[in-house]
């Protein structure tokens, strides 16, 4: 219980990152450093951006991969020099830059590091040897992560910091490597130069993203160079696209020389046939397999049934091991044995993603459809692009059946996924669906809003005290659902119970709930489900004849879905959804409806549609409140950065009609 | 790039193995496992078995500690409390072992051994630190049911004859005890803070001090730090003569105050360097609060960073020389607060190291006189009689002290830190030196003034011009942003501010000033298209309140377990709404008018000449109300959000 015994440093309030000098000069890694131009000394103006409070001169990096010989092996290694010169030009410039942490693992070392400050009058502080503090962040066992940390001298508004090093990885070679072109500030000029190493019956690719990135390649020396300038910094914005679709990077890797030369399709059809080839063992179908379609699918008539009563036997038969909800611990998991056919994973009941997408690619098979294995894309992580015939962008596997003339993708794996959907970052991706012959790309469905559905329902009681009181029911589906699921799945009861109080008191702080029940957190099928009864002290404002109340009760609270004027990076949903609710309340004896006009509805088209009606039960004694909501409808969930200020302003009008107030006059 | 270095800590996935043959359960962890675990609120993630520590001192100084810790997990999220965690210093210490296991409740026993033990820094945002920490992480291995126990020794040597013992954090714990063992002759002399005095048993040279079945101690907002609810211990030692041999020991604050002093000042030193750059600084000075502005605000915008060697030998109480961190413009808080006192000795001005406790201001007991009680330094400046501002303290000797906390970069000369004020504090002037009570600054040092100009039109649409003017701790809360986030980034915080009670709002004006005598303002100015509602083209409803309405309240539970602790705070609005044409009032809310002995609120509103004005003023004290008061604390929040959540009525002529 006592943490830090016999230890006393007068420490506490790190409120800041530091930084660490030698005003002596010493250079560690010799005479290398280049000319500063007195210009940029002098200069306080940003130029990449007119707020920057630090900017980047220049950002080098010279890649070379190569095979180093020791005595008895050979092994190949990339060697990378980096050389950053960075202008401060305000105090959280100087905050934000000064101190340098490079982390590194055991394979690679750190090298011929070098830093120093040129202060605005020219002065030169360089870093010594014993600045540069080599700190192993953790380690055990034989592995160990380190980190090479230093903080820059004497650093102030108008200083230049620079600093380089020599990065070599061991036993590495440039596979699948991203080289970022933007970093937290701005950067006037990134450079890579890049000399792969030539490796018999292998090509080495290298492709840009997402920005203007120049190249070049000097034959002499067989290097390759990319580059930007003026690259602004990285921001995060809400509703935007996965940070590698709007970050610039070249992305490097090694390919066969058979897949370098291939172009366009003739890739595809060639990585197709490869995937088919290494999964047709897989849906030869055994008997205990057969056995077990055959009981699985019953009576079932149709395709559709038939696959649903399949799909409903994996997830219920065979446990997920990667899970929350699968119970299974890390030593569970580690004792598990690797299942090698469909049979063992039948057998055994528990198995991976890919275990379970096979035994059901098995079981389909079976029961007599075409099955094949499917690569998707990921919206998760970027957007897929055939043109660019990189199959590491094809991250998802799923399986697809064909039903008549279609081929339907399912996604067995998922446990909450139904029929008919996929998880929302494999909706409206391309699918590479593998084939003996004739490999082809299919797109995976979008579903509409109305399948990813809030349902709630509310009857509640007004005191006249503003109190608001009564029973809530919720029900999510599709997407919604299956996210809910996933984030309550691992948590026991009391805590599920306390996500949804958090949730609640977030707009409702005063909110009491009570009989809470959620259900449905684990089923495969039916929505994720709450119940409960809320007492919601204040709600309606009470002034000397009037209540004011605002019957969105749903919505209460719930603040504005974009806030910000500026925007910088097109604005990105990631599915379409939908929104029914229906409140009931029951009204104060001695007041009556003044008002109970609803606000228009309004919309954007196929995208999005919203409406609302108020009415009053004959007795006037109970309000009904009815509201219908969708967006991304017509498979719109995407929109340029110039659809900004509409989207903003519709969604502000949501907000405003979601805070409309009906008025109850005190009779 | 801190991101990362955490991030990395976690790739390293341990895996534990069977238990193998001495590897066997010990015997108290066997019986620990056995206890049955009383019934808790379902909320209770954990419940410790067994809290021990056994600490044994020679008389060199060399400690060796060996604890026994067994929690049972309660549920899933209790799993993260299968874990084990010894620090150590490099320069001094080393962990001599660590094991750990993991009773399934199946009974299956898991083994972590020295492969599955990680050895972590202890902040990864450090460029340098002596301290780290031998752990295992069991988490992932765990379930409910479970009972996670770990055993470790270590060593060190010490360089004071105290040590302290918490006997529980939050998790309710069935057994904790702590015992020291001392060479012959020695005596410990203990004190017992948030819980009655315990007697120590006594078994030859062995003291044991226990507490058994203590509850959970339940987070609770605006509550006091665990720190103050938990039952602790303190323990002094000494040889029987009376003497500390190798080992520092005090027996009442000016002896710290003595040995703080001579840690300190030879290295508070001003060199020709820091001499002349105090000169510079305050060429222009008129007064002695402008000389402390000027110095202040250069060392509290150097660079903070913490390097300290030789920790275990005292090091992570003496500053470096003030020379040296003025030539490299870095420093922690002891640097900088001594780097300071060095400053205004060359101009002229005594000054003196402060040792506090961040973080909770009553953490530090005056009955119980130790360097350990604290883990941060300002400093206390002497000032005349001409030097006017709230954080002065008057010192019987030393006369009238200014407290400035030189390493909070947003909280200027004249304030201190919210989480400092009330606390007790050490003023290490060697003989003079003292345990004092900080300053708190009252609610009207803490004010935000705020004016506000409404033009309502009759679609509903609004202009407003806000003006704000704050100082204190709210002034520090403005400058936060302002200073730290990026320009486009600070627009963004204003804008979702100002949407969060004007929706739709466009801001056409963001004019921030951070004024050097400690004053923050913001002027904005904003249109929103549906500010106010018309009902039926009859009525017309607004809140008069365009910003900052309380919307959201902490108080909330029904039950309250620990007394509130309230900050001082304050601010007064005056609102003028603009009626647009073709309407009057038909009803505006009823006043407010509270008076509470820790704070007061009030509101206002007048309808004149087609203008309604409103006015609202909150008064918070320092407090910390008893629990018994919750339920009246609850109400008056309660009735502040009623009164600015509450609409004027405009009706058409």
């Amino acid at each position: 219980m006592k943490l830090f015994p016999r230890i006393l440093v007068f420490s506490a309030v790190a409120v800041c990152l530091g930084f660490f000098l030698s005003v002596r000069s010493f250079a560690v890694g010799g005479d290398d450093w280049r000319p500063i131009d007195p210009s940029e000394l002098k200069s306080n103006d940003p130029v990449v951006d007119k707020d920057a409070d630090a900017e980047v001169i220049f950002w080098e990096a010279k890649v070379v991969d190569e095979v180093q010989e020791g005595v008895d092996t050979v092994y190949p290694r990339t060697v990378i020099n980096h050389y950053l010169r960075i202008k401060i030009f305000t105090d959280r410039g100087k905050e934000s830059q000064s101190k340098i942490d490079i982390p590194y693992e055991t394979d690679t070392e750190i090298k011929d590091l070098a830093a120093r400050t040129i202060k605005p009058d020219g002065n030169v502080v360089e870093l010594q040897r014993k600045d540069f503090f080599d700190r192993t962040i953790v380690k055990q066992g034989g592995k160990k992560v380190k980190a090479k940390s230093f903080a820059m001298p004497n650093v102030e508004p108008g200083a230049i910091i620079e600093y380089r090093y020599r990065e070599v990885r061991n036993n590495s070679l440039s596979f699948y490597e991203r080289l970022d072109f933007q970093r937290e500030i701005p950067v006037r000029s990134v450079k890579y130069s890049m000399k792969p190493l030539a490796i018999p019956g292998f090509g080495f690719q290298m492709r840009p993203f997402n920005g203007n990135i120049q190249n070049d390649f000097e034959k002499k020396t067989e290097t390759f160079s990319f580059w930007m300038t003026n690259v602004p910094a990285f921001h995060e914005e809400p509703k935007m696209p996965p940070e590698y679709e709007v970050r610039p990077y070249l992305l490097v890797f090694y390919t066969s020389a058979d897949d370098a030369e291939r172009r366009g399709a003739q890739y595809w059809s060639a990585f197709g046939k490869r995937i088919y080839d290494n999964y047709k063992s897989y849906f030869k179908v055994k008997d205990e397999v057969r056995q077990a379609a055959t009981e699985a699918v019953g009576s079932a008539a149709t395709d559709e049934e038939k696959l649903q009563k399949l799909l409903d036997f994996v997830h219920a038969k065979i446990k997920n091991a990667s899970s929350d909800a699968s119970g299974l611990t890390d030593a569970d998991r580690a004792k598990l044995k690797e299942n090698k056919s469909a049979a063992d994973t039948l057998k055994r009941g528990v198995g991976t993603e890919r275990d379970i997408s096979l035994l059901f690619g098995a079981l389909a098979t079976a029961a007599g459809f075409d099955v094949r294995v499917v690569r998707v894309g990921n919206r998760r992580e970027s957007f897929f692009n055939q043109s660019l015939t990189i199959p590491y962008f094809l991250s998802s596997y799923d399986i697809a059946v064909k039903v008549g003339a279609d081929w339907r993708v399912i996604d067995p794996s998922s446990s909450y996924v139904p029929m008919g959907m996929l998880l929302w970052q494999e909706e409206g991706e391309q699918a590479l669906l593998s084939d003996p012959k004739e490999p082809s790309f299919i797109k995976t469905p979008l579903s509409p809003p109305q399948k990813s559905m809030e349902k709630r329902n509310a009857k509640l009681k007004l005191s006249d005290d503003g109190t608001l009181e009564g029973d809530i029911t919720v029900e999510y589906s599709g997407h919604v659902g299956i996210e809910l699921k996933r984030l309550n799945d691992g948590d026991s009861p009391a805590q599920r119970e306390q996500n949804l109080r958090d949730k609640i008191k977030e707009r409702m702080s005063t909110a009491e709930l009570s009989e809470i029940k959620i259900e449905n957190v684990t089923d495969p099928v039916k929505p994720f489900l709450c119940t409960y009864h809320v007492r919601v002290p204040g709600y309606a404002q009470r002034t000397g004849k009037r209540l004011f109340l605002q019957p969105a009760f749903f919505e209460h609270g719930i603040e504005p879905l974009f806030s910000s004027s500026a925007r910088k990076y097109d604005i990105y949903f990631h599915y379409p959804w939908s929104e029914q609710d229906e409140v009931w309340i029951d009204l104060p004896t001695g007041f009556s409806l003044d008002n109970a006009d609803a606000p228009a509805p309004f919309g954007a088209g196929q995208i999005s549609q919203y409406r609302v009606s108020i009415g009053a039960t004959q007795d006037g004694k109970t309000l009904r409140y009815k509201r219908d909501f969708f967006f991304g409808g017509g498979w719109n969930i995407m929109f340029p950065t110039t659809s900004y200020p509409s989207i903003k302003q519709l969604f502000e009008a949501v907000h405003t009609q979601d805070n409309h107030t009906i008025t109850l006059k005190a009779n | 790039m801190t991101k990362k270095l955490i991030l990395v800590c976690c790739l390293f996935v341990v895996n534990p193995t069977l238990a193998r043959a001495g590897d066997d359960v010990p015997q108290w962890l066997q019986q620990a496992a056995k206890i049955n675990v009383p019934s808790y609120e379902k909320d209770v993630q954990a419940v410790v078995l067994l809290n021990e520590e056994q600490v044994s001192v020679s008389a060199d100084g060399r400690v060796t500690t060996v604890q026994n810790f067994a929690v049972r997990i309660l549920n899933r999220e209790g799993r993260s409390y299968a874990r084990a965690g010894v620090p150590y210093l490099t320069d001094t210490g080393k962990v001599r072992e660590l094991r750990a296991w993991l009773i399934r409740p199946s009974g299956e026993i898991k083994y972590y051994g020295k492969d599955e033990v990680l050895d972590v820094i202890s902040d990864p945002n450090d460029i340098y630190n002596e301290l780290r920490v031998k752990a295992v992480l069991a988490k992932d291995a765990a379930e409910t049911g479970a009972v996670f126990g770990y055993q470790a020794t270590s060593e060190d040597r010490s360089i004071f004859g105290e040590e302290e013992w918490e006997f529980q954090d939050r998790l309710p714990t069935l057994s904790s005890r702590f015992t020291l063992t001392l060479p012959a002759g020695w005596k410990p002399a203990s004190v017992v803070f948030n819980h009655a005095k315990i007697e120590p048993q006594v078994n030859g040279n062995s003291y044991t001090w226990q507490l058994d079945n203590l509850p959970p101690i339940k987070e609770e907002p605006a509550s006091p730090e665990v720190t103050n609810l938990a039952p602790r211990l303190a323990v002094n030692y000494v040889p029987g003569d009376g003497g500390g041999g190798a080992l520092r020991t005090f027996t009442n604050w000016a002896e710290v105050s003595r040995f703080i002093s001579e840690l300190h000042d030879p290295q508070a030193e001003p060199n020709d360097a820091v001499s002349a750059k105090a000169r510079e600084l305050t060429a222009a000075a008129k007064t002695e609060l402008d000389k402390i502005r000027a110095i202040g605000d250069y060392v509290q915008r150097l660079k903070y960073i913490s390097i300290d060697f030789n920790v275990g030998h005292g090091g992570g109480i003496r500053p470096h020389t003030a020379a040296e961190v003025f030539a490299k413009s870095y420093g922690d808080c002891k640097d900088k607060a001594n780097l300071m006192r060095a400053m205004l000795k060359a101009v002229g001005i005594t000054a003196y190291p402060v040792a506090i406790y961040s973080g909770d201001p009553n953490y530090v007991r005056e009955e119980w006189a130790s360097p350990g009680q604290f883990n941060h330094c300002i400093i206390a400046i002497k000032i005349s009689d001409d030097t006017q501002v709230a954080t002065v303290i008057q010192h019987p000797k030393l006369g009238r002290l200014l407290i400035f906390d030189s390493t909070d970069e947003d909280t200027l000369v004249g304030d201190l830190p919210d989480f400092e004020q009330g606390s007790f504090a050490l003023i290490a002037a060697r003989d003079d030196g003292a345990l004092m009570r900080m300053p708190v600054t009252p609610p009207e040092a803490n004010r935000l003034e705020r004016q506000t100009e409404l033009v309502l039109r009759p679609t509903g649409a609004v202009s407003a011009k806000v003006s704000e003017k704050s100082v204190g701790q709210s002034a520090v809360e403005e400058r936060r942003l302002f200073r730290h986030l990026s320009r486009p980034d600070y627009t963004k915080r204003i804008e979702a501010w100002v949407t969060r009670g004007t929706g739709g709002a466009r801001i056409s004006q963001i004019s921030p000033t951070d004024n050097a005598s400690g004053e923050f303002s913001l002027a904005l100015e904003f249109d929103a298209p549906a500010y106010a509602q018309l009902m039926q083209q009859r009525l017309m409803v607004f809140k008069p309140a365009a910003v900052s309405r309380l919307e959201s309240l902490f108080l909330t539970e029904a039950k309250r377990q620990y007394p509130i602790v309230l900050e001082p705070y304050a601010y007064d609005e005056s609102v003028r709404v603009t009626l647009p044409d073709g309407f009057q009032v038909d009803e505006m809310p009823d006043p407010v008018k509270l008076e509470t002995p820790y704070g007061s609120y009030a509101t206002t509103y007048e309808s004149k000449d087609g203008q309604v004005f409103f006015t609202r003023k909150l008064v918070q004290r320092a407090a910390t109300v008893p629990v018994d008061q919750y339920n009246a604390v609850r109400s008056f929040f309660e009735k502040i959000r009623a009164a600015e959540q509450a609409p004027v009525v405009l009706a058409r002529k």
